[in-house]
């Protein structure tokens, strides 16, 4: 948490543009796009925006949380999908729900350091497709039998003797639960509602708010410079994303069951839902930038990425990486113009707002005199958030990026803070500038 | 080793059995005890009921306290304010604990501003109605004044009343499993009290019952750490290689100490396992060799140059009467027990390190005394006179000195008492059974910690709150 002793970066990484695909429902129209598929067509939307020429292209780093077995390494295969050259090396991180931004700040860190010019940074997952796993019970009693060179009729015969239909053959249900504390996010959820008194109304009011922004952003064409149409397999093309609600209520919300505590207060309505696709942002050197003509929309001046115990308050990570991230940039709250926070759940973000807006846990936890300060609601997530547009884990991080960069590049703003809360109690920050 | 009351009592249909036909046998609780090493919240998740009587002068130290190791609180006449505060900062907001909660895990009662028999009167309103409502394996805590002769008279009366009321609350909660007992917090030492508090109220003091800590600024202060307490400590553990002292070795590697596992040669092998078991280094020394002196400080100064932690666990028995008793009987308990702790202190004293821990182990028997045991009985009470002559000599270098006494502890020891003798000697507490080596352990371990700055020339009894001996 202690500010970054460095020396004033010698070279800038400056973000000029990017592309996302819609953002659609699990097992909705891009069923049967899996997660380097949804890459791919950000990654291609990227290009074809930027016009960036493909020779200059150093690298991609690629962020996603469900990475197919066979081919963990997502941003290679996507560069080799698009057929760029094979020179374009790739590498593929994972950071729970920040693990797009940890892919354009890695990006961010190699142009500084010197170590590449042109990078392509994002993420994507297709919750869809998240491999239904076999038990691993079956896998240890059939895979000796099945891999040996020896195994006869007899052995096969012997193996189904030993396989119970209730433990070896029914897969578990796939489910974000916490590995170390098997709690699920929501359920983690439900408890820091109640530890940080957020009420019911509070969290759907808020839902309610990232809806309506959501809708007005689609209608305004807010969106239009970063969504690119894409086309499934089926012929179907979705050109908008699918889970924006602009016409809900309170009522609405209201009569929604608690999906993840009896008598809890979260519900469908108030959590992000499993939703699929891709986002990525077109990073370069400033000087690349000038040298190829292109307009810069926005920088880095700093992130920050923290851990808390997830068996505490699993998604609170924001409340500390936000003020480290201000911290490292030398700024304060009232100097940011723009928040963008990820919306896991109307409680967590409401719970981290609570936090911020506390002397006593800045006092306690930050070691600070005072409160961090109070996030006004007209600068938080002006065109909705992840409970609205949804949330497909890695490419949240990046679609957040990509939306201030064109905020900072195209309006007054100058400053944009993030922040983000992700699985396994980490929290991330970063302080956006924009670049004239 | 294994005691078959315990077993029997954790098995939901014998124990509802025997309680219908109302049969004498005792059902002791299966105690609730740490897992794993230290964790910063030690108490996550757990309802604590804070009840203060007269003019209580703690409350915002445990509003700093509880809230930070993990406790949800529960007010009952405390001060909402300082708990509001620290709620907010860690999502542990307090409750009113007029309407619950249900099954508390420990109940903590401010009677430091208890200065009248009235003041008194009000431990009885806060726990009368409460008591029966404890956890298993719960805890109940009062918070207190140290008595002391200056005080006007009718104050130390009620300081001193708080320690009969604990042992007794002790005695009747023992069934479930709980435990009472009693913390003062001298002038001056308030912001010592928590890593206390915090370790008394964890699974980690399971075997601790009716007994008073005083918590005072006699030591120079450390800083208390939550989790890890002794990583890059060196700890030197005497008869480490099995019960009890292999125990403290076990537990003091867990918390990131570097231990030097001590024991006579002729236990090698044990003492190399434990050794290899918690990461340190075993060193093969019989404590009551003339050069044992010699040989431990020259392997202390070449491994390590220091030593932070010293544990005089070594001890043995050789049990008989004094009319049948040889003088090698006395001479070897005498030597083991006592001397060699001397002996060895003097020697350790250059390398022993600023804001260093010596733990001595007592035992109950050096409180109470025991037929067949003037020997041991002597040396395990001149451990007590040692160590509280050498806590105040050490306390300007920041060093705790305090001694433990366990009670019945299942181990070789005892394993080797006639079954009968044995079976009423493990009954004769509030918890109706034997303790584990590593109740010991964590006792040592806390004690051992740079928390324990607060305790000083203490003799801990860690015996489940025998109903023997002062």
């Amino acid at each position: 948490m202690s500010p970054r002793k460095k020396k004033p970066a010698a070279r800038r990484a400056v973000i000029v543009g990017g592309a996302r695909t819609p953002f659609v429902r699990a097992f909705g129209d891009f069923v049967k796009i899996d997660t380097i598929g949804l890459g791919v067509a950000a990654v291609r939307g990227l290009l074809d925006r930027t016009r960036v020429p493909w020779g200059e292209l150093d690298s991609i780093v690629w962020g996603g949380v469900i990475l197919p077995p066979t081919a963990p390494n997502v941003g290679r295969e996507i560069a080799l999908d698009l057929g760029l050259p094979a020179s374009v090396e790739a590498m593929t991180v994972t950071r729970a729900c920040a693990s797009g931004l940890q892919a354009i700040t890695l990006a961010a860190a190699a142009i500084e350091r010197g170590d590449a010019d042109v990078v392509i940074a994002g993420g994507s997952d297709s919750t869809s497709n998240a491999p239904v796993t076999m038990p691993q019970s079956l896998v240890h009693k059939a895979a000796p039998v099945a891999l040996s060179g020896k195994s006869g009729p007899r052995d096969y015969l012997k193996l189904l003797g030993e396989i119970s239909l209730r433990n070896d053959l029914i897969p578990s249900k796939p489910e974000i639960a916490e590995r170390s504390t098997g709690q699920l996010m929501g359920e983690a959820c439900e408890d820091m509602a109640e530890r940080n008194q957020v009420s019911r109304e509070a969290q759907d009011a808020f839902a309610l708010t990232s809806h309506q922004r959501a809708a007005a952003a689609m209608a305004a064409g807010r969106f239009d410079d970063e969504i690119v149409p894409v086309t499934n397999p089926d012929g179907k093309t979705v050109f908008a994303d699918q889970l924006v609600r602009g016409d809900t209520t309170l009522e609405k919300l209201g009569k929604l069951r608690a999906a993840f505590k009896k008598g809890g207060t979260l519900t469908a309505g108030n959590s992000s839902a499993l939703t699929d696709g891709g986002a990525a942002v077109l990073l370069m050197s400033e000087e690349k930038a000038k040298e190829l003509g292109m307009q810069p929309l926005a920088a880095f001046k700093s992130w920050s990425y923290v851990g808390v115990d997830p068996a505490d308050q699993l998604l609170i990570g924001p409340a500390l990486a936000m003020p480290g991230a201000l911290e490292r940039a030398g700024m304060t709250l009232d100097q940011i113009d723009v928040v963008d926070m990820h919306e896991a759940f109307a409680a967590q973000v409401l719970s981290v707002l609570g936090a911020l807006e506390s002397d006593a846990f800045a006092k306690e936890r930050l070691g600070r005199d005072g409160a961090v300060g109070r996030v006004d609601p007209d600068k938080l997530n002006l065109h909705g958030g992840s409970l609205a547009l949804g949330h497909p884990f890695g490419a949240t991080g990046a679609r957040m990026v990509l939306t201030m960069a064109n905020e900072l590049g195209r309006t007054d703003a100058k400053t944009a803070l993030l922040g983000l809360c992700a699985a396994g109690g980490l929290g991330a920050g970063a302080v956006m500038e924009a670049v004239d | 080793m294994t005691d078959r009351l315990v077993q029997l009592a954790a098995n939901k249909r014998a124990r509802t059995v025997i309680t219908t036909l109302g049969l004498p046998v005792p059902l002791p609780q299966t105690l609730k005890r740490g897992e794993g090493g230290w964790s910063e919240r030690p108490l996550a998740d757990r309802a604590v009921v804070v009840a203060s009587a007269a003019n209580p002068e703690l409350t915002d130290i445990l509003a700093r306290t509880l809230p930070l190791a993990g406790a949800e609180p529960w007010l009952v006449d405390t001060p909402f304010e300082p708990f509001a505060a620290a709620g907010e900062a860690w999502g542990r907001r307090p409750h009113d604990g007029a309407t619950g909660p249900d099954k508390p895990w420990a109940i903590v009662v401010d009677a430091t501003g208890v200065r009248s028999p009235a003041d008194l009167r009000g431990l009885y309103d806060l726990l009368h109605p409460r008591v029966r409502g404890i956890a298993r394996s719960g805890r109940i805590v009062v918070l207190g004044r140290p008595m002391s002769a200056e005080d006007v008279p009718a104050v130390a009366a009620c300081r001193q009343a708080l320690d009969g009321f604990v042992r007794s609350v002790g005695r009747e909660v023992g069934r479930k499993g709980a435990t009472a007992n009693l913390i003062t917090v001298a002038a001056g030492a308030e912001e010592r009290l928590a890593p206390t508090l915090r370790w008394v109220l964890s699974p980690r003091s399971a075997y601790l019952s009716g007994q008073p800590l005083h918590v005072s600024a006699a030591v120079r202060a450390t800083s208390d750490v939550a989790a890890r307490p002794l990583e890059g400590k060196v700890a030197l553990v005497t008869g480490a290689a099995r019960g009890i002292g292999a125990s403290i070795a076990r537990r003091m590697g867990e918390e990131g100490a570097q231990v030097v596992v001590l024991d006579r040669p002729d236990d090698a092998e044990l003492a190399s396992g434990v050794a290899r078991a918690c990461g340190g280094r075993f060193l093969p020394c019989d404590v009551t060799s003339p050069d044992a002196a010699d040989t431990i400080t020259s392997f202390l100064r070449e491994h390590y140059g220091r030593v932070d932690v010293v544990v005089h666990n070594a001890g043995v028995t050789r049990d008989r009467t004094l009319a049948k008793m040889k003088p090698e009987r006395w001479d070897l308990v005498l030597d083991v027990n006592l001397a060699a702790v001397i002996e060895l202190t003097a020697a350790l004293d250059d390398l022993l390190a600023d804001d260093g821990r010596v733990v001595c182990l007592s035992s109950i028997a050096g409180i109470s005394g025991n037929v067949g045991q003037t020997n041991y009985a002597a040396s395990k009470a001149g451990v007590i006179g040692f160590v509280r002559a050498l806590a105040p000599r050490l306390a300007e270098r920041g060093i705790a000195v305090n001694a433990i006494a366990p009670g019945f502890i299942e181990t070789r020891l005892t394993d080797a008492i006639p079954v009968a003798t044995r079976e009423v000697a493990r009954r004769l507490c509030n918890l109706s059974q034997g303790g584990l080596p590593v109740d010991i352990a964590e006792a040592a371990t806390f004690l051992a910690s740079p928390g324990a700055h607060g305790l000083s020339g203490q003799v801990v009894r860690v015996c489940g709150g025998n109903f023997v001996g002062a």
